[in-house]
């Protein structure tokens, strides 16, 4: 598992003294904060292992913060995005958060709304970060397993008895059996129930049987 | 009562000797006292117009005609040789005084007679009276043997027996000359197409001086006359008055004529609203036309100062004018200004005066001469529309910044942001364990730069906002200040329009003279026009130019798009008050730029680009360094009734008005052109 570094507020907005300002705000809150200029200067120096969130200025000249929501949506990041928009932007405003916006705040954002919103980013980037590190452990479990125990595990999956699974695969029941228990040896698992769970959150769906599909 | 002789019959002869007054002296006393009258009397007309010499003259030569028909008498009943020699030395003079002063008359009178003839006149009569003294009796005679009496006409008269002085031919000469002189004058001014005159002064001259060769005939002894050379003159002296008593009559007919169309003029002036003055430098008299006179609160006659006239003037306007007079007298050009009166009543009212400065053949300034005209309509009207004009641009101006509130409100809003978060922070490092004191000044510190940011923004949009009086006074203005304003003003506009701003702003601009809000107001039209230029297009192309340059004296700003540009034609029109493109366009916007522009005195025009989009340029004149005149002194919404104007009198050359003074020195002449002139303008 990679190193996982504190987690760190970013704030992009191209007005200078707002940007030091809000990362002494932070700072007086204990939260550790980068600032940039521009979405592209935050691009440029950003690594997505790094956990927090962005606090992000919607309106700026050129690169604007839509554009790098947008962006960082394509590479697949999940960093929770807070929005400070001014009052007139509430078209942007509004496409933001089909885009999945975590939270607006209005100019003049006040320290009451700001911190508890950058906290509770913080928290949801955690939660979704752990949740994405346990699934990593367990694709990686999957990936240990045989061809042969993937499709037994498929067929499990799909609910079929071992005969069925013999049937299917064309081979002796015994041996359906005897990869049912490496299987569920390698995915740590105590119960068929819960292997079911582990592999259908890896995404692993039950395959029918070949033969009634056919 | 008649004598009787011895046989108790009145003699004639007797009676002729004795009583020497009968028809004779009669005549010729009449004769006498008639031009003595005459001469008295234009004698008096020449004192009073002393400018017409004619008329001295004529005195002079009826005085003298009157004086040879005394001499004449008195030779008539001379007695004995020594008197008669007296009287044939002395009427030599007058003689002299008729010939020299007639000569002289119908040279200046007639305008007719030749120079070097009358000169040798001059000179031959001259030298005649010389050698006349010099001659032991006379010019006429050596000696005077005795005197010849004869009875004539029923008179006995006295002539001269004696020896002919042969000095006497000069004489004869110079009144052979005479009689040239007189026929040349007449054929003159019978070519001239005055054939009355010639017929009668030149025809009396001409039979004068035939008449005239009596005398020396009478000498030579070839006819036995007295001499009557008295009455000779006496016909051209009366030929003379007759032409002269004419001119009387002309001049009392051209009198009254000139009174007619002194009123016709007044009425034309006062219905007109105008007044005509003329100033006599050297008398410093000041002649106003009588209404404009009563109105200013002068009696009806009685003489007027240049101080009394100036009294009348505003105190304000009262230097300004003086000096501006002072110059067109010294420089002799025209003079031109508007100014303040305060009339009788106390009423103000503004007045446009006009004049030109008369010199004489010196060049010196005599007088000067000019019509005023009462403008206080049409400076109210000046004012009214100005303040109209000043309403629909405030008007134009917020409805520009509602167009702009959003974006000014984030400008607001990023300061503020700033200070709360800052002082937030604050708030927190204090309640800290640690204070950290340095981080708290620092803090505060930026707070108060943020608050002097928005505080700038306020100031800014107030200034823009604020309607306040039409401007009395301009600034200097540098246009690179305007639109860096406008565009600080504008900035989190363009962002949310995503406009891109590109800016190629002269170095060490020149200054021009106006009002900064209004310039402000038009940079900001500009530029609002061309970012809704391209709204349609993609964001990328969004880009606009501002530039500024200075250029043949004045300094141009351009604004350029890339927007799809004016539609072809329109490039005039898109300035009419109106005319708009956009479905929620007022079309005041660029119609108000241009009344801005034109009111400080420049240009604004619109051109298509060779690729797309269309830019907008204006030019104001520089700020020239003496200023005063060159620069502006009616800026839009300037033309107040205060001392705006007053202060900067208009002293330019009005072509147009007074041209007639150029060639008329008549001041009648040039009043009635002057005013014809004014009223033609006036249509």
């Amino acid at each position: 598992m990679p190193h996982s570094p504190s987690p760190t507020v970013f704030v992009v907005d191209d007005n200078a003294a707002i940007r030091k300002a809000v990362s002494r705000l932070l700072r007086s809150a204990g939260i550790a904060v980068t600032v940039f200029a521009s979405p592209t200067e935050f691009l440029a120096q950003y690594h997505p292992n790094t956990p927090g969130c962005l606090v992000l200025d919607i309106a700026m000249p050129g690169f604007d913060g839509l554009q790098l929501q947008t962006t960082l949506d394509k590479k697949g990041s999940s960093l929770p995005i807070i929005f400070l928009t001014g009052t007139g932007d509430v078209s942007k405003s509004v496409q933001a958060m089909k885009h999945g916006a975590f939270d607006f705040l209005t100019k003049p954002v006040n320290a009451k709304n700001l911190l508890p919103a950058i906290r509770s980013a913080i928290e949801r980037d955690a939660i979704v970060r752990q949740e994405q590190a346990r699934l990593s452990e367990i694709c990686a479990r999957l990936d240990t397993l045989t061809p042969r125990e993937r499709e037994v595990l498929e067929q499990v999956v799909a609910g079929k008895l071992n005969k069925q699974t013999a049937g299917d695969l064309a081979i002796t029941e015994a041996t359906v059996k005897m990869h049912r228990a490496r299987v569920m040896a390698k995915m740590k698992v105590q119960s068929v129930a819960e292997l079911v769970r582990l592999a259908e959150r890896c995404g692993i769906r039950g395959t029918n049987s070949l033969k009634s599909a056919a | 009562m008649p004598e009787k002789d011895n046989e108790g019959r009145p003699s004639q002869l007797r009676v002729g000797r004795h009583y020497p007054m009968n028809w004779i002296p009669v005549f010729w006393s009449i004769n006498l006292g008639a031009c003595l009258t005459l001469a008295a009397f234009y004698c008096v007309v020449w004192c009073k117009q002393r400018e017409t010499w004619a008329h001295l003259l004529f005195s002079c030569s009826a005085v003298a005609a009157a004086a040879i028909s005394a001499f004449e008498l008195g030779m008539m009943n001379a007695q004995t040789v020594e008197q008669y020699q007296t009287l044939v030395r002395w009427i030599h003079v007058p003689t002299w005084v008729l010939t020299v002063s007639f000569v002289a008359f119908v040279r200046l009178y007639l305008h007719a007679g030749r120079a070097r003839l009358a000169w040798s006149i001059y000179g031959l009569r001259t030298l005649v009276l010389v050698l006349n003294f010099i001659s032991p009796v006379s010019i006429n005679f050596r000696t005077i043997t005795d005197i010849h009496h004869f009875s004539w006409g029923g008179e006995i008269v006295s002539v001269p027996v004696g020896l002919p002085n042969p000095w006497g031919l000069i004489s004869q000469v110079s009144l052979l000359l005479l009689l040239i002189f007189s026929v040349d004058a007449t054929i003159t001014v019978w070519r001239r197409g005055d054939r009355r005159r010639a017929l009668l002064v030149g025809g009396s001259m001409i039979f004068g001086a035939i008449l005239a060769w009596h005398v020396p005939l009478v000498i030579w002894g070839v006819i036995e006359v007295p001499f009557f050379l008295g009455f000779t003159y006496t016909a051209v002296v009366a030929a003379m008055a007759y032409e002269l008593s004419n001119d009387m009559a002309r001049a009392a007919h051209l009198a009254h004529e000139l009174e007619l169309s002194d009123k016709r003029l007044n009425l034309a002036a006062d219905s007109a609203g105008l007044g005509l003055w003329e100033w006599d430098l050297s008398k410093d008299e000041i002649w106003i036309t009588p209404t404009r006179r009563a109105e200013l609160g002068f009696p009806v006659s009685g003489k007027i100062t240049f101080e009394d006239l100036i009294s009348r003037w505003h105190p304000d306007d009262r230097d300004k004018v003086r000096q501006a007079l002072r110059d067109a007298i010294k420089n002799g050009k025209d003079y031109d200004a508007e100014f303040r009166r305060v009339l009788a009543d106390g009423s103000v009212r503004w007045v446009a005066s006009r004049g030109r400065v008369q010199v004489n053949k010196q060049g010196n300034p005599i007088r000067l001469l000019g019509v005023s005209m009462d403008i206080t309509a049409r400076k109210q009207a000046d004012l009214e529309a100005a303040r109209q004009r000043h309403d629909l641009a405030h008007l134009a101006r917020v409805n520009a910044l509602g167009e702009l509130s959003s974006s000014l409100a984030h400008e607001l809003t990023h300061p503020i942001t700033a200070i709360l978060s800052n002082a937030q922070a604050a708030q927190r490092f204090l309640d800290a364990d640690e204070v950290d004191l340095n981080e708290v000044r620092e803090i505060l510190n930026d707070i108060v730069t943020e608050d002097q940011r928005a505080g700038e923004v306020i100031h800014r949009l107030r200034r823009l906002l604020r309607k306040g009086e039409p401007q009395t006074h301009c600034d200097d203005i540098d246009l690179n200040e305007v639109i860096q304003d406008v565009l600080r003003l504008m900035r989190s506009d363009l962002i949310n329009q995503n406009v891109t701003v590109d800016t190629d702003l002269a170095q060490n601009l020149p200054s021009v003279t106006g009002d900064r809000v209004q310039l402000q107001q038009v940079v900001l039209n500009l530029v609002l026009n061309a970012c809704e230029a391209m709204t349609n297009y993609n964001s990328s192309e969004r880009q606009l130019l501002i530039a500024s340059k200075s250029e043949n004296g004045t300094v141009r700003v351009s604004v350029t798009d890339r927007g799809g540009g004016i539609p072809e034609g329109k490039q005039e029109q898109v300035f009419d008050r109106f005319f708009t493109t956009k479905k929620e366009g007022m079309g005041l916007g660029l119609s108000i730029c241009r009344t801005i522009i034109d009111a400080h005195r420049g240009k604004i025009w619109a051109t298509n680009n060779a690729q797309c989009g269309a830019t907008f340029h204006f030019s104001l004149p520089i700020v020239s360094p003496d200023g005063l005149f060159a620069a502006p002194s009616e800026v839009f919404d300037k033309s107040t009734l205060t001392a705006t104007d007053a202060s900067a009198p208009r002293v330019a050359a009005p072509s147009v008005l007074l041209r007639a003074g150029a060639n008329g020195s008549e001041p009648e002449e040039l009043r009635t052109s002057a005013s014809s002139v004014l009223l033609e303008r006036r249509q």
